[in-house]
C-alpha cells in the first residue's frame, strides 16, 4: 500500500506575522519558514502506518518555491521514502494545487492521499476536498483517528457536535486534524539518511497544469489594534455609552 | 534651535552607517594593527633571548591575559564581518543584522580603545601594555571613531529593541540546510520536553530523568561526532555546536549531557587502540553507556601535572588509589575516563595515563556500588541535573587492557588532544545559556508593567537587552568560527579557547542583566532567571577557568 502526503511550506507558527506596508500580503523576507503543522501530523501518521507494516511506501510532495525542498527534506527526515517537488514562483491557490496533485496521484497511483486539514497561512481548508472531488474519490477530513483494513478506512472526524466515525472505501483522500497524533522529532540519524533520499523536481508545465491564480487578493491588513478602555463614573453613563457609542444594546 | 526642540525620531536610513561593511573592514584592520602593537609590547615583557620566560609571563599576567582578551575581541570582529558578508552575499543582511554588526563594532572598539573588562572590575587598557598616550592616539582611525560614535547610539538601541521584540535575534548564518533542520528539531525537542520541566529538576536538585536521556540517545546526541564506522553519525563540530546550543538554551544540564560522551568518544577515537574503539565507541554513540570524565583532584585543578591518584599494575590489573573531585554525573555513569599516575618516578605530565574504567551504574540508595570506590555528593549553586561528586579510590580495579592506547605515560597528551573539541562544545553551551537569559529577560521586560508601561519601553531596559542580543551573536559567531576550523581539520586551540572565554563572560553578563530586569522577582527561586544565573556562573569556571584560559591563549599567541 502506498501513501502520498502533501506538505506545504508556511511561515513558522512561532513567528509573529507582519503585514507588508503596501498591504499586498504578508512579509516573507528573512522570515523563518517551516512545514505546515497539520501536514506534519499527516506525515507522522503515514510514517506510523509504514512502521506498523500497513503501508510500504510514503511519498511526500511539496508545491511552491524552490525552498520547498527544505520542507520535503524534513518530511524525509521524519520517515518518508522519497520526495516530489513541483517548483513554481506563482501564488499557488488550492484549486491549482489540487489539479497538480491529481496528476501526481494518477502517475503514482497511491491508495491514500494524506494532507493537513488546512495550511496555517491562508487557512483555506480546500485542497483535500477539491482533490477528492477532482479524483472522484472518497474523502475523510479533520481526522482524529484512522484505521485501515480490508481496502477500507475507518476515519474518526472532529465535527462541531463531537466525533463522527465513517467507513470509506479506498482509494481515498484524508486530511489530518490536530489530535490525530504528536509528530516526532527527526533524529540526527534520520536527518543524515534524508540527505540521501531522492527528490524528483517537476514544474506545473510538466504536469500540464496552468497554475495562474483565479482569485485576486485585494488587501491584507493587520487585525485592528485593541484600543484602551475608559472608566465610566456610573451605570447610567455605561448604558448611555453602550447604546450610543458602542451601539450594542 | 533651542535645546528643548523636539528632534524627529531617527529613520532606519539614518541609523545604519553608510558603506557599513567597508567601514567595519577598515576599522577591523586598524584594530588588528593595534593588536600587533600590543603583542609586540607583551612580547618584550615576557620573552628573554627570543624564548618565552615562564616566570616573566606569570609576573606580567595582567598584560599577557590582556593580550588574550584583545585578540579575542579582534577575532570576534573579524568573525562578525565575515558573518555579515556571507549574509549579504545571499541577500539576508537585513536591518537587524546590520544594526547588530555595527553595534558589535561600536561597543568592542570603544572597549578596545577605552578599557576592556576581563571580568567585572578588572579592566585592561592600552596603558597596561606600556603603550604611550601619543601612540595610543595613532592606533585609531576615522573608521573606528565613526563606528564608536554612531554605531550603537540610544536610537540604535531603541531600533534594535523594536526589531527584537517578537523574538528575532538575527540570522545565525549557518548556510547549511541540514544544520538548519538540526536546529529546528532540537529547538522543538528542548522547548517541549526540557524547558517546561528543568526548573523543577533544578529546584528539587534531581537528576535529569532517564527518559530524557533515552530520547536524546534516540535522537542521536551521543553519537553525533563518532565516526560512522563505529556506530556514530560522523557529523562535524558545527552540528555539535548547534545541538549543544539548542539544548543548553533550554537547560545547561541537558546541553552538558553530551559533553561527557563527546570527551570520552574523542579520547578513545584519537588515543584508543582499534579494539577499544570497536568496543566502546558504538556503546557511547548509542547512549548505552554514559561516560564521565574523572580528572580533577582535591589539590589538582588547573595544574594537572601535579596529579596524584596512583594506578599500580599487578599482573593484568591496575589498582587505583587516590581521591578525585568535581566529577559530574559520577553516580549514574557507566564508564570513567580516569586520569591516573602510572609512573610515580616520572613527575609532571609524563607519568600520567588514562584508564577506561567501567563501573556499575549507581542508584539513589547505593550511588557507588563498585568495590574499592566511594563517593559523596557536592552540593552546588547551579549546573545541577547530573550532580557533582567527590570520589575515593582504594584498590579499585581496572583491567590492564583498559589502558587507553595500550601504552603508559600518554594520558596528558591524549587529554590535550580533546581540548579543542571540549572548548568548542563548552562555548556552544555558553551561547545557549546566553540566549536563554536574553529571551527570559526580554519576555519579562515585555510582560511587566511599571509606571503605566512595559519595562521594555525604558531605555535602560531595552538597551540592556539590545546589547545582550548583539553580544550573544558575537559569541555565537566566534564559536561557529572555531567549529568550522575544527571541521576543516585546522589547528584551533587558540580560537576554541577564545570562543569559550568570551561566550562564558557573555552568558554570565546576560544572566546578570536579565536578572536585574526582573528586579526582586529575579531573586526569587520561583523565577527561571534565578536558575539561569546560577547555571551561567559555572561557565567562567569549568573547562578552563577564565584566567587559565587567558593564560593558555596568551602562551599560544606568543609562541604560535
Amino acid at each position: 500500500m502506498k501513501v502520498l502526503v502533501a506538505v506545504k511550506r508556511v511561515v513558522d507558527y512561532n513567528v509573529k506575522i507582519r503585514v507588508k506596508t503596501d498591504n499586498t500580503g504578508v512579509e516573507l523576507a528573512n522570515v523563518k519558514m517551516s512545514m505546515n503543522p497539520f501536514d506534519e501530523i499527516a506525515v507522522e501518521e503515514a510514517v506510523r502506518l509504514k512502521e506498523a507494516g500497513t503501508v510500504t511506501e510514503v511519498v511526500a510532495v511539496s508545491l511552491g518555491v524552490a525552498q520547498c525542498q527544505e520542507t520535503l527534506r524534513t518530511a524525509l527526515a521524519m520517515g518518508a521514502d522519497r520526495g516530489i517537488l513541483v517548483t513554481s514562483d506563482a501564488d499557488l491557490q488550492p484549486l491549482a494545487v489540487a489539479k497538480m496533485l491529481k496528476v501526481l496521484v494518477e502517475r503514482e497511483a497511491p491508495d491514500l492521499v494524506f494532507l493537513g486539514k488546512q495550511a496555517i497561512d491562508d487557512d483555506a481548508n480546500q485542497t483535500g476536498q477539491m482533490l477528492a472531488g477532482l479524483l472522484g474519490w472518497a474523502q475523510g477530513t479533520f481526522l482524529s483517528k484512522l484505521t485501515l483494513a480490508d481496502g477500507r478506512a475507518q476515519v474518526t472526524r472532529e465535527i462541531d457536535g463531537g466525533l463522527e466515525t465513517l467507513d470509506i472505501a479506498l482509494p481515498a483522500v484524508v486530511t489530518a486534524d490536530l489530535r490525530l497524533n504528536t509528530p516526532r522529532y527527526a533524529s540526527l540519524p534520520n536527518i543524515m539518511k534524508a540527505k540521501k533520499k531522492p527528490i524528483e523536481t517537476l514544474t506545473p508545465a510538466d504536469l500540464g497544469v496552468d497554475p495562474t491564480p483565479r482569485l485576486t487578493v485585494l488587501k491584507v491588513e493587520e487585525p485592528p489594534v485593541r484600543k484602551a478602555g475608559v472608566r465610566v463614573p456610573d451605570v447610567a453613563t455605561l448604558i448611555e455609552k453602550l447604546r450610543n457609542e458602542a451601539k450594542v444594546i | 534651535m533651542s535645546a528643548a526642540a523636539k528632534t524627529e525620531p531617527a529613520t532606519k536610513a539614518d541609523l545604519i552607517l553608510p558603506d557599513l561593511l567597508y567601514t567595519c573592514e577598515r576599522a577591523y584592520q586598524t584594530a588588528n594593527q593595534t593588536l600587533i602593537v600590543i603583542r609586540e609590547h607583551v612580547q618584550a615583557l615576557v620573552t628573554s633571548g627570543g624564548a618565552l620566560d615562564a616566570a616573566a609571563l606569570d609576573r606580567h599576567q595582567y598584560a599577557a591575559h590582556g593580550l588574550s582578551w584583545f585578540a579575542t575581541y579582534v577575532s570576534a570582529l573579524s568573525c562578525m564581518l565575515d558573518w555579515a558578508r556571507r549574509l549579504e552575499a545571499t541577500g539576508r543582511l537585513g536591518e537587524l543584522e546590520s544594526l547588530i554588526l555595527q553595534a558589535a563594532y561600536s561597543e568592542y572598539l570603544h572597549q578596545i580603545y577605552g578599557g576592556l573588562p576581563m571580568s567585572q572590575g578588572e579592566f585592561v587598557r592600552l596603558a597596561d601594555f606600556g603603550i604611550e598616550v601619543r601612540e595610543r592616539q595613532l592606533l585609531q582611525s576615522p573608521y573606528t571613531t565613526l563606528l564608536r560614535e554612531h554605531g550603537f547610539t540610544e536610537d540604535c538601541k531603541a531600533r534594535l529593541a523594536e526589531l527584537m521584540k517578537d523574538g528575532h535575534f538575527g540570522d545565525p548564518g549557518l548556510d547549511d540546510e541540514t544544520l538548519d533542520m538540526v536546529r529546528d528539531q532540537f529547538r522543538r525537542f528542548a522547548e517541549e520536553q526540557v524547558a517546561p520541566h528543568c526548573h523543577g529538576w533544578h529546584l528539587n536538585d534531581q537528576l535529569i530523568p532517564l527518559e530524557i536521556v533515552e530520547t536524546m540517545a534516540e535522537l542521536g546526541v551521543f553519537g553525533l561526532t563518532v565516526p560512522e564506522a563505529y556506530g556514530g553519525l560522523g557529523m562535524g563540530k558545527m552540528a555539535m555546536c548547534v545541538v549543544t546550543e539548542e539544548l543548553s538554551r533550554a537547560y545547561i544540564g541537558v546541553g552538558s549531557l553530551g559533553t561527557r560522551s563527546e570527551i570520552a568518544a574523542e579520547l578513545i577515537r584519537l588515543g584508543g587502540t582499534e579494539e577499544q574503539k570497536q568496543h566502546y565507541l558504538p556503546l557511547i554513540a548509542s547512549g548505552q553507556i554514559l561516560p564521565t570524565a574523572v580528572f580533577t583532584e582535591p589539590n589538582t585543578g588547573s595544574d594537572l601535572a601535579s596529579l596524584r591518584t596512583r594506578a599500580v599494575r599487578e599482573g593484568e590489573t591496575y589498582k587505583v588509589t587516590g581521591a578525585k573531585t568535581w566529577i559530574t554525573h559520577a553516580a549514574r555513569s557507566d564508564l570513567m575516563t580516569l586520569l591516573v599516575r602510572t609512573n610515580p618516578d616520572q613527575p609532571g605530565y609524563k607519568g600520567l595515563s588514562m584508564l577506561l574504567a567501567e563501573k556499575p551504574r549507581g542508584t539513589d540508595a547505593d550511588p557507588f556500588p563498585a568495590e574499592g570506590m566511594t563517593g559523596g555528593e557536592i552540593k552546588v549553586l547551579g549546573y545541577r541535573g547530573m550532580k557533582e561528586y567527590e570520589l575515593g579510590f582504594d584498590g579499585f580495579e581496572v583491567p590492564a587492557a583498559n589502558l587507553l592506547g595500550g601504552t603508559e605515560g600518554q594520558g596528558f597528551k591524549q587529554l590535550m588532544a580533546t581540548f579543542e573539541s571540549a572548548r568548542i562544545q563548552t562555548a556552544a553551551r555558553a551561547v545557549g545559556v546566553a540566549q536563554n537569559a536574553l529571551e527570559t529577560g526580554l519576555r519579562y521586560a515585555q510582560e511587566r508593567q511599571q509606571f503605566g508601561k512595559p519595562l521594555y519601553a525604558f531605555p535602560r531596559v531595552h538597551g540592556k537587552l539590545a546589547w545582550m542580543a548583539v553580544e550573544t551573536m558575537v559569541a555565537r559567531q566566534l564559536t561557529y568560527f572555531a567549529g568550522r576550523e575544527k571541521d576543516s581539520d585546522l589547528r584551533c586551540d587558540i580560537e576554541a579557547g577564545m570562543a569559550k572565554l568570551l561566550a562564558a563572560r557573555v552568558a554570565w553578563s546576560n544572566a546578570d542583566n536579565a536578572l536585574q530586569i526582573h528586579g526582586g522577582n529575579g531573586y526569587a527561586e520561583e523565577y527561571a532567571i534565578s536558575r539561569i544565573l546560577c547555571d551561567a556562573r559555572i561557565l567562567n569556571v569549568f573547562e578552563g577557568a577564565a584566567e587559565i584560559q587567558a593564560h593558555v591563549i596568551a602562551r599560544g599567541l606568543l609562541t604560535r
